[in-house]
């Protein structure tokens, strides 16, 4: 009766350790929906690698999470230290750590003022510095670095390193990052360790010989998680079944059968996240004119669905409902059965699953 | 605020005096080194505040082929306050000279060290099979004033001339250095520069000793006795040797500067020359410039008299480096170039990388062809 995430234990379990064992310093990322398996599983399981050092070689010692308010639902179930992702403000979620929490928290501090005022607030915080990258999201420039290792001084401070935030889609990372480990050098800040997002293998591995006097930590979270593909398989439940003929009525709006066929009603809707289209980011010609072409058919007949019957995707008969769909399956096509499990194509971080299987 | 740089041409009596008034600068940024480059247009240019010159370089205009636009080139240089975080007030006015001279890109080397190693790790580098570069080895040092310089040309739009591999890219972005003061700035004794050596260089230097060898300095008529055996060590090594007359030239231009600018070395065994050398020498910086050697005689050890014999006239003239110049960055054990790097190493001291050679283009499509030009002649 639901939308479920199955997943290969087994074989999801041995890519984490795999994962692990190969990026040493590692922080697994678990934030927001936590990748469709939430971030309490997450960080469970975050532990569960921090417990296999002895296999993987890789000390799981921090994880990271989105926003402070997720820091509690992770920190309960997690030993480690948390890295929280969203930048310190002087106001907020930020102020009203729980004190038994706080110590275990790492802060990322993005303007100059904020060092100052998260310092005052709390003496004994624990940061990192953000970098500004070419995403120019959050982060400091070369001379807030400067001004930053001017406040901090010499001495031991809460600075746990810098951490850098890098746009997908560029065709290498690596002479950005050069700059950016460069303005680090050059700031004077007393630290080598830098946090990096979304570097390739290769260029992680460039890194750690340009740098060897550095400790490049990457923060992994899609790669690692989801990163297996093949160990995770997303169903929905069959509901019910109705024969129609061409011109038959249905559905909250009232619309016609276009011809002879089924409506399948199977679970998943919007409050799953099914329908609602998040943007792929893709901007090709080609990808924006089939958005173009998914908007035209809806006003004129049926929309391509994430649900699949044997292996075809089917058309919605109607937009999606709160936590049903209407499927159209024409005549001649395999009817499913009720309580028959079919294949939905998800995106991950946009889908709340009713439940997640681990077998 | 302080008064505004402004930038026009110096004398070549302005520009001797800043180099004088500062501690060291490349013998390649003095007023001299024009004459030695003879085939460029020179100018020597001076920085101002107010009526005080307060850094200086000598460009060197090398034209392109059939059109009258030059490459402006610094070797080494210029000679500014590169510790300065508003790098770009320095340099605009440069640039705009430049230009107006007709430049359509400017070529800069800027004098200023980014990274360190010691001899040892670079010699457990070269037995590391795992380590290609001297660049995966950890550094002992990465500066802070290197960094800022890189992080500001970067922003100012200089873009920095690879020079991966070998020596392609102008001057030597890796040199070899014996620093011949200690942390506090005090000399060095002998006895503590010699301790530095690996055991190979100071039992080869006992033995010339042993064997005889004198090492002396001679004047420029001995250029010629210089030159017969760099010309042989030229062929033994495969590498085509400049002219007597490159030398003449270079003697006369920097002697005429400071006698003790350059200086012909020589070492005899009973009375056969076994090794001669060039050195040179800028206020508080020494390099080992050029170098002989004869194939007879190799047992009586020469070569690391006559280094030794600099090292110590160095230390002599108050200097604070002994500079043994480029290394390539390469710590390959199967490269040809690791030979000369670990002769280098042997005096102890450290690799130091400097900023490597930076280029502005002026007029970016005339640039492009340069580049094009050059990628041609290979």
């Amino acid at each position: 009766m639901s939308l479920s995430l199955t997943v290969d234990g087994e074989r999801w379990r041995s890519h984490l350790l795999r994962t692990v064992r190969t990026h040493p310093g590692i922080v697994p990322v678990a934030k927001g929906n936590g990748y469709g398996l939430s971030v309490a599983r997450l960080a469970r399981r975050a532990q569960w690698l921090a417990d296999h050092v002895d296999d993987t070689g890789a000390a799981v010692d921090m994880i990271a999470v989105g926003t402070y308010d997720e820091v509690a639902e992770a920190a309960s179930r997690y030993a480690g230290d948390l890295l929280v992702l969203t930048p310190w403000r002087p106001f907020g979620a930020a102020l009203d750590l729980d004190a038994r929490i706080s110590s275990r928290v790492v802060h990322t501090v993005s303007r100059p003022d904020d060092l100052t005022a998260l310092r005052e607030h709390d003496p004994d915080a624990r940061f990192v510095l953000e970098q500004l990258t070419s995403m120019l999201r959050h982060g400091m420039t070369r001379r807030d670095l400067a001004a930053a290792a001017t406040a901090l001084g010499p001495g031991r401070s809460g600075l746990r390193g810098v951490a850098m935030h890098l746009p997908l889609n560029t065709t290498s990372h690596l002479g950005e990052v050069s700059r950016l480990i460069n303005d680090v050098v050059a700031s004077g800040l007393p630290t080598r360790t830098v946090f990096v997002s979304h570097l390739t293998e290769a260029e992680l591995g460039r890194l750690a010989t340009t740098y060897p006097d550095f400790t490049v930590r990457p923060r992994i979270g899609t790669d690692l998680w989801l990163g297996d593909r093949g160990a995770l398989s997303v169903t929905a439940t069959v509901l019910d079944v109705h024969e129609v003929e061409r011109g038959d009525t249905f559905g909250y709006r009232g619309r016609s059968a276009p011809k002879q066929g089924h409506i399948v009603v199977v679970s998943g809707g919007t409050a799953h996240g099914i329908g609602l289209e998040a943007p792929t980011g893709d901007q090709s010609l080609k990808a924006r004119a089939a958005t173009l072409a998914r908007g035209g058919l809806d006003a004129v007949g049926f929309v391509r669905s994430p649900f699949s019957i044997d292996g075809k995707q089917r058309l919605f008969a109607e937009p999606p409902h709160m936590q049903a769909s209407m499927l159209f399956v024409p005549s001649g096509a395999r009817v499913p059965r009720v309580g028959e499990d079919i294949e939905v194509r998800v995106r991950f971080t946009a889908t709340d699953f009713d439940r997640v299987v681990i077998a | 605020m302080t008064t505004p740089l402004t930038l026009r041409p110096i004398s070549t009596q302005q520009h001797r005096d800043l180099i004088a008034s500062r501690s060291s600068a490349s013998f390649l940024q003095t007023p001299g080194w024009a004459s030695v480059k003879a085939e460029w247009r020179a100018e020597s240019i001076g920085w101002f505040r107010g009526d005080e010159v307060v850094g200086a370089a000598l460009v060197l205009y090398r034209q392109l082929p059939k059109v009258r636009r030059y490459l402006a080139y610094l070797p080494e240089g210029p000679v500014i306050d590169w510790s300065d975080d508003d790098l770009g007030s320095w340099l605009a006015p440069m640039v705009a000279h430049l230009k107006q001279q007709g430049a359509f890109a400017v070529r800069m080397g800027p004098p200023v060290v980014t990274r360190r190693w010691s001899a040892e790790q670079v010699k457990a580098g070269i037995a590391d099979e795992s380590v290609r570069r001297l660049g995966d080895v950890p550094p002992l040092d990465r500066t802070q004033d290197g960094a800022r310089v890189i992080a500001q040309l970067h922003e100012l739009g200089w873009q920095q001339q690879s020079a991966e591999g070998g020596f392609t890219a102008g001057q030597p972005q890796f040199n070899f250095q014996v620093p011949l003061v200690d942390e506090n700035g005090q000399p060095r004794s002998e006895a503590d520069v010699l301790a530095g050596m690996n055991q190979l260089w100071r039992r080869n230097i006992k033995k010339a000793d042993k064997a005889g060898v004198e090492v002396a300095l001679g004047d420029r008529t001995d250029l010629k006795s210089f030159h017969d055996l760099y010309v042989h060590t030229a062929e033994r090594d495969h590498f085509t040797p400049r002219p007597l007359s490159y030398f003449e030239t270079m003697y006369d231009a920097l002697a005429a500067e400071d006698p003790g600018r350059i200086q012909v070395w020589l070492a005899r065994h009973e009375g056969d020359l076994v090794a001669a050398t060039i050195g040179i020498r800028v206020g508080t910086h020494a390099w080992y410039s050029y170098g002989a050697s004869s194939t007879e005689k190799r047992e009586v050890r020469g070569s690391n008299a006559v280094q030794w014999a600099m090292i110590r006239h160095a230390l002599d003239a108050g200097a604070h480096v002994y500079d043994l110049r480029g290394i390539t960055e390469t710590l390959d054990s199967d490269d040809s170039h690791v030979g000369l790097i670990q002769f280098k190493v042997g005096t102890g001291g450290q690799a130091v990388e400097y900023a490597g050679e930076w280029d502005l283009p002026v007029n970016r499509a005339i640039y492009k062809a340069f580049q094009l030009y050059l990628a041609r002649r290979g």
